[in-house]
């Protein structure tokens, strides 16, 4: 039974009581909130995760709550408490998903020394990933979302889930959060995308959350291997290019745009030096999204596995 | 006659069940991690956690979940254990030259020494006392190297110089961790005075360092100062447990260790918070050696009365602060009462006064002047 199956009503006693269970792959969450609108919300932008029992041990645990006292009057305001603690600023009350995101976010971000977290797109096909580091103006989660309308399989949008012994990428699966104009485009790139409502006013500006397909939620416990790193740059007047990266810059580049590089030491030096030995290292410079798509899936076809690459 | 013991707050007890048995997590399920994981953690304790953990229950007994918090916390804590060790390195030339001892306090001490209560732990900042005469020197010579003071206002630079016992918290590009140079172990103008020369003349080297660590006793004191009497008590069950370790290491339970504890605590004018400590640690850790030593502390001019108003206070804020459950309220108004005495201990009144009023009129200074920007702007 996935939550999509479920009724907002029992979606809103569960968050209510003993809390909604979320398995994102290499972590799971607890939500627990008494917020009507937020159930709704969530059945649509994790309509494809099993219902699963929310007892047992989670990563993390995280309250959505109306900010108590005279904040419920005047310009109600919600807050997030990750594991009994406030980490972040509260929001308007009406804008509790994007927060409840942000703040599972920072609760994964700041947890996991178990992993090495980069941060980037990650996505898959047969068991090959590519990983595209998140710069600004990158356009990151539009090109990640656009591949896994396109048969690409989604590993993460914001995270790069590196295991610290063998450099495999697993998945944390999450809604990708879609920031003004991509909102539209992804609309029109397909139709079917399941979007939830869109927040105006963010300090990100406007943002709205793609569900994960099912089938993609359903592989969220199987790991890729390292093909691609592919560092995107959006300029709508290119149209598509690729070049190659030498391997110790995308090293530099990658270590530089992490979570928690710096904190690991030796093991994330190898860890890291491991994943960029097997992968090919490009930039992509795009305007054409279809295009841009198109090419990344060339491009991996083309790129042998790493027990036939000769070391570049 | 025997200080009657206040338990902790009943929401504590999965933590310190866990931190006082972990051979019992053999049998843990994961719905008890679950009510244990995340208050450690909240505590800053959950590198200590793991540290004791692993060394009674094999990680394939464990539930594979868990065993990757308890990891992260150990990496965390081996992190900050190397930014500790650089950061003394890369200062060594800064020293060379200026009188010592140079003296490593609390965590710094506890890593330089290479102390079992230093495993896990998660230090934020490397506490190092010099000669008042070799203070300014030393000073120079950070600053010359890239070092300088998060804390630029001239006010709050006088007012450490001036009043305190450690100058503003020093930061420089490439260090992780905060460096506080301290000439003495207490505000100068606090109500206990500790005799400072003492604790300079009977520092102990660091083998294998250019470095001194206090005498064992004075260690110990300090630990037991910094929480009971410098502190607000709030969310520092850290603290305390440095201090139940520091005390089973002596051990306490040596009725000689103990004389030679009392007759520290005597120089330094430090019985009461001994006393505190000793009955803290009791009640949170069980440490053994405590009711012996408040036996031998009774008619020490220790204040039982003053000392339980305030250990109650202090047992409702000293553990992890969980927003999630509905005790804030008292928690919030303990913090604010501890927070007064904490700044009445600090300082004479009259400074007290002071220091407060100024602090109110630089704050509405403040607005006014950024106030006028906004509306020039």
């Amino acid at each position: 039974m996935r939550i999509a199956d479920l009724s907002v009503d029992a979606l809103l006693e569960r968050l209510s009581f003993s809390g909604l269970a979320l398995d994102f792959g290499a972590a799971r969450s607890r939500i627990r909130s008494s917020l009507r609108p937020l159930a709704g919300m969530l059945r649509t932008v994790y309509g494809g995760y099993p219902a699963e029992e929310s007892t047992g041990f989670f990563d993390v645990n995280i309250e959505l709550r109306p900010v108590p006292g005279i904040r419920r009057f005047i310009r109600p305001q919600c807050e997030v408490v990750c594991d009994g603690v406030r980490e972040l600023e509260p929001f308007p009350l009406d804008t509790p998903l994007p927060l409840l995101e942000w703040g599972t976010n920072y609760g994964l971000a700041t947890r996991l020394f178990c992993y090495l977290m980069l941060h980037a797109g990650v996505v898959e096909r047969g068991g090959r990933a590519i990983v595209m580091p998140a710069l600004p103006g990158s356009g990151k989660s539009t090109l990640t979302a656009a591949l896994t309308l396109r048969g690409f399989r989604l590993l993460s949008d914001e995270f790069g889930v590196v295991r610290l012994e063998d450099s495999r990428l697993m998945r944390m699966l999450r809604p990708l959060a879609l920031k003004n104009e991509s909102i539209d485009v992804i609309r029109r790139f397909d139709a079917s995308a399941v979007i939830g409502p869109s927040f105006p006013k963010t300090h990100k500006g406007t943002v709205a959350h793609l569900a994960p397909l099912a089938h993609h939620v359903d592989a969220r416990h199987e790991v890729a291997d390292p093909a691609l790193v592919v560092f995107p740059r959006f300029d709508a007047s290119a149209g598509v290019n690729l070049e190659p990266v030498k391997k110790a810059r995308a090293f530099a580049r990658l270590a530089n745009n992490s979570f928690n590089y710096h904190a690991l030491g030796p093991q994330s030096f190898d860890a890291l030096g491991r994943l960029v030995e097997e992968s090919s290292c490009w930039q992509l410079q795009y305007g054409d999204l279809e295009g841009a798509v198109a090419a990344l899936g060339d491009l991996l076809e083309r790129t042998p596995s790493s027990e036939t690459l000769q070391g570049v | 006659m025997k200080v009657p013991s206040a338990s902790p707050p009943q929401a504590r007890q999965p933590l310190l069940a866990t931190l006082a048995n972990p051979g019992a997590t053999a049998a843990y399920v994961e719905s008890q991690w679950d009510l244990v994981i995340a208050p450690t953690r909240n505590a800053r304790l959950l590198g200590v956690l793991a540290h004791r953990v692993f060394a009674h229950v094999g990680r394939s007994a464990l539930p594979a979940r868990v065993v990757r918090h308890l990891d992260s916390a150990l990496a965390e804590a081996r992190f900050r254990r190397q930014k500790t060790l650089y950061l003394l390195h890369t200062i060594t030339p800064q020293l060379t030259g200026h009188a010592g001892p140079w003296i490593l306090l609390k965590g710094a001490a506890y890593i330089a020494q290479n102390l079992p209560l230093s495993q896990g732990r998660l230090p934020t900042d490397v506490d190092l006392m010099v000669p008042r005469t070799s203070l300014d020197g030393v000073e120079q010579a950070l600053i010359k190297a890239g070092w300088e003071f998060e804390k630029k206002e001239e006010y709050d630079q006088n007012y450490y110089r001036a009043w305190s016992h450690e100058l503003p918290p020093m930061v420089a590009v490439g260090q992780a961790m905060e460096l506080d140079l301290h000439h003495t172990i207490l505000p100068p103008v606090g109500r206990i005075k500790p005799v400072t020369p003492r604790l300079f003349a009977d520092a102990v080297p660091v083998e294998g360092t250019p470095f001194h660590v206090l005498c064992p006793q004075d260690q110990l004191l300090h630990a037991i100062v910094h929480l009971v009497h410098d502190s607000d008590f709030v969310g520092r069950l850290r603290d305390l447990l440095d201090i139940d370790a520091l005390f089973r290491r002596l051990p306490l339970s040596d009725s000689a260790q103990r004389q030679q504890l009392i007759e520290r605590s005597r120089l330094h004018g430090m019985q009461q918070p001994l006393h505190m400590a000793a009955v803290m640690s009791r009640d949170w850790f069980d440490t053994p050696g405590c009711d012996e030593l408040l036996l031998d502390l009774a008619g020490s001019g220790a204040s039982a009365f003053y000392g339980e108003r305030v250990i109650a206070l202090a047992n409702r804020v000293l553990g992890p602060a969980n927003a999630s459950e509905g005790s804030e309220g008292s928690r919030h108004v303990a913090a604010r009462l501890l927070e007064a005495r904490s700044h009445w201990l600090r300082m004479p009144p009259w400074l007290l006064a002071y220091h407060t009023a100024s602090k109110g009129v630089r704050s509405l200074m403040q607005r006014a002047a950024s106030r006028e920007g906004a509306a020039a702007g």
